[in-house]
């Protein structure tokens, strides 16, 4: 609309006379000799005149009995027209015309209504065998009010006849919705909105999802991974493996398993008679008869590892014994419905032939007695874990020191053990193995001494792998001990997360005589291991110094194995150490640093991800896109391979 | 380096007889296919340029074929949208991308 002037504001105005609010451009109209109000009035009668000529043209039908043929009509109503544009302009001459004007409207519409009315009934009696006539009808349906709340309709979607409320929603063709159609199709839109609205949010968020599960991703997928992942999305559609390779059918069954697609149907594809192992990582879905199901098609398996098997029972422990003859690695996670008995029935069966046991979370059944019969009946065993199994205590371990065969020894228990009983059996098993882990063993009666650390040392020579975690009664000293001039080749996996004083009145623990990893123990570590090794966690260490950090990591050190370091809670880590260990750490992939609360703004080299820097401004994890110096120097750019897999469940991106 | 040796484009036949012809440097994204033409090991498909797969039929070459550049696209990108498989073609894929090494 254009700006209107109010009567005052016309002084300066050429045409003379008081008059009401004017349009700029009824002034400019006005000294051309055109009245705006002229257009407009004709404008009006012409409208009427069409509103008119249609009900005429109704009426008419009517009286007719609608047997006018199409054509005439058209003749008539242009010869009509002509003849009442003349007229009309005539009458707008002589008449006030805005009553006229009115008037008309309001007949038109009454007669328009009338004709409506009296066609309506026509139409049905011929029975609708006139085409024309039908469109026609639709059209009038069409042009119908809509139903005011209170009154009755009938739903354009479903035909139903329901009560028109305030909140009915319109149909897709104008027409008003039954409360339950209209849900519907709210449902229908929030859906649609949707699917097309979050697709960047939860891309974004699946990325950082996959940055904090240690996936670092640089360029495209492979091509092998993009076809897993494919497969996983169609889950139910596929019939059969086929020849698969052992290695892609292990990965699909973690991912299967990760995205809990692992029910009685998925499974039986990764259960193959000519396989040698079934490895199901979430058998939580699976029912009892489909564990029989793995024994019953593949007899012959040697290697089976069921993780969250709820309804693995005994029945199914009897089947396996009677049935898989060959099998010697069992891994049963969450097995709780096997009865002690059962326990001890498996192994006397399975006997020497048995080379791996582990189980975890066992709170039923599976007490000290189904040990003591584990190490008598299968001295054989190579590989041994027990986790978080309630009913297990000091017996146990003394059970355990009777197996000479021990290579790989992992134990979580949930007592307390006196710490001579630990001694004896690392000094009678210590020598052959290859892997250690004690978790969480406190003895809590004794005082606090190193003897575990140094038996550890006096008997272990083959170890590769060394986790000692969650402990606040071994002492720095133990540490400098235990890795000062060790016969033992340098490890290649350490984790000594939580060695540290527990006094909350004291959080940097007794100065003198430090607890748990400390900077002398620290340096004497990586001046043991640190050529080899791959895998360092000592987060939650808390006493070990700036120095000693700024020491081990002064970019003059290469520890050139080192992948993956977990530094997380060492709160005198800084800015500097974690830019020393991308210098001297030249393959390292992943550095966490959770609470390290020095360290901000570092810049991140390319092929690194550092993890949990919370001081960084963007995101809690970085991934390194510069080219550093150094990494030119190696030619290789740190394009280090993403797939490093140690024996347990990578996470899975999706 | 002998570089008026190497093509820039290579050829890619399938076991029924399609024949992709591709970049050089799309192609030994792959590792198999980077083997087999290194001029250094002296095989015939690096003198003929031309590599055949006895295995793989044309339908999933062409897939790879697509897979091979799609890759080098996206090399230096981060945040890379996942290239869309056709489900039915997934199993025979994946063996071909277990025997290509991609």
């Amino acid at each position: 609309m254009s700006a209107r002037r109010g009567g005052r504001g016309g002084r300066g105005r050429t045409g003379a006379g008081i008059r009401g609010p004017h349009s700029a451009l009824t002034d400019f109209l006005a000294s051309h000799n055109i009245s705006a109000r002229d257009i407009r009035d004709s404008a009006a009668q012409r409208i009427a005149q069409a509103e008119q000529l249609t009900a005429q043209e109704a009426s008419e039908a009517a009286a007719n009995g609608d047997s006018v043929p199409q054509d005439e009509e058209n003749v008539e109503e242009e010869e009509e027209e002509a003849d009442v544009q003349e007229e009309s302009s005539a009458m707008a001459a002589s008449r006030s015309r805005k009553r006229k004007r009115d008037q008309e409207e309001a007949i038109a519409k009454i007669k328009k209504g009338k004709a409506a009315k009296k066609k309506a009934p026509k139409k049905k009696q011929k029975g609708g065998s006139d085409v024309d006539d039908s469109d026609f009808d639709v059209m009038d349906m069409y042009k119908k009010a809509k139903k005011l709340p209170g009154q009755l309709e009938n739903c354009e979607l479903c035909d139903k006849r329901f009560t028109v409320t305030p909140y009915s929603k319109a149909g897709p063709d104008g027409g008003l919705l039954c409360t339950p159609c209209g849900k519907e199709m709210v449902k229908e839109a929030k859906m649609a909105e949707k699917a097309a609205k979050p697709v960047q949010r939860k891309g974004r968020r699946k990325l950082e999802s996959n940055r904090l599960d240690g996936l670092i991703t640089h360029g495209a997928k492979t091509l092998q991974t993009l076809c897993i992942e494919t497969l996983a999305k169609h889950a139910d559609d596929i019939e059969e493996l086929g020849e698969m390779p052992e290695p892609i059918v292990n990965r699909l069954s973690e991912i299967f398993s990760k995205k809990r697609a692992m029910t009685s149907n998925t499974m039986k594809l990764f259960v193959q008679p000519d396989m040698d192992a079934v490895a199901i990582h979430e058998a939580a879905y699976l029912e009892t008869e489909d564990f029989d199901q793995i024994f019953a098609v593949n007899p012959n398996i040697k290697k089976l590892a069921l993780r969250n098997c709820c309804q693995f029972k005994d029945q199914n422990l009897d089947y396996m014994i009677e049935k898989a003859q060959h099998i010697e690695d069992i891994q049963l996670l969450g097995a709780n419905l096997v009865s002690n008995d059962k326990w001890l029935d498996l192994f006397v069966a399975r006997g020497p032939a048995l080379k791996s046991f582990k189980v975890e979370w066992l709170d039923a059944a599976f007490d000290d007695q189904a040990v003591e019969a584990l190490t008598t009946f299968c001295p054989n065993l190579a590989r041994l874990k027990l986790e978080r199994c309630k009913r297990i205590g000091t017996d146990s371990i003394d059970a355990i020191a009777r197996l000479e065969h021990l290579e790989h020894l992992t134990l979580r228990f949930c007592t307390e053990i006196p710490r001579d009983r630990l001694v004896h059996m690392i000094a009678c098993t210590g020598a052959n193995l290859r892997t250690l882990c004690l978790e969480n063993f406190l003895d809590g009666t004794a005082d606090p001494a190193d003897d575990m650390l140094d038996t550890i040392h006096s008997t272990c020579r083959k170890l590769q792998k060394l986790r000692f975690t969650e402990n606040n009664e071994v002492s720095d000293a133990g540490f400098v001990n235990l890795f000062h001039g060790w016969s033992n080749p340098p490890l290649r996996y350490i984790d000594v997360n939580s060695t540290r004083d527990l006094d909350n009145a004291n959080p940097d623990g007794p100065e003198e005589y430090p607890v748990g990893l400390a900077s002398n123990g620290f340096t004497a570590m990586m001046a043991h291991s640190g050529a080899k090794l791959e895998f360092l966690d000592i987060s939650s260490c808390r006493h070990i110094s700036y120095e000693a950090f700024a020491a081990a990591f002064d970019g003059v050190k290469v520890y050139a194995c080192l992948r993956e370091i977990n530094l997380s809670f060492c709160p005198v880590v800084t800015t500097e150490v974690v830019a020393g260990i991308f210098r001297s750490c030249p393959s390292i992939q992943k550095v966490v640093t959770f609470g390290c609360f020095e360290v901000r703004e570092v810049e991140v080299p390319r092929g690194i991800v550092l993890i949990g820097a919370p001081k960084a401004q963007d995101a809690i994890e970085q991934f390194g896109d510069t080219v550093f110096d150094f990494q030119r120097l190696d030619g290789a750019g740190g394009f280090g391979s993403a797939g490093f897999v140690g024996g347990r469940v990578v996470p899975v991106a999706g | 380096m002998s570089d008026q040796k190497l093509t820039e484009y290579v050829t890619l036949v399938s076991s029924d007889g399609f024949e992709f012809k591709i970049l050089r440097s799309a192609a030994c994204i792959a590792g198999a296919i980077k083997k087999a033409l290194d001029p250094t090991y002296g095989f015939r498909e690096g003198e003929q340029n031309s590599v055949t797969f006895a295995s793989i039929n044309g339908v999933v070459l062409e897939k790879v074929c697509e897979y091979l550049y799609y890759n080098q696209k996206h090399a230096k990108s981060k945040e890379v949208p996942d290239m869309e498989i056709p489900p039915e073609l997934c199993l025979e894929l994946l063996i071909a991308a277990d025997y290509l090494d991609v």
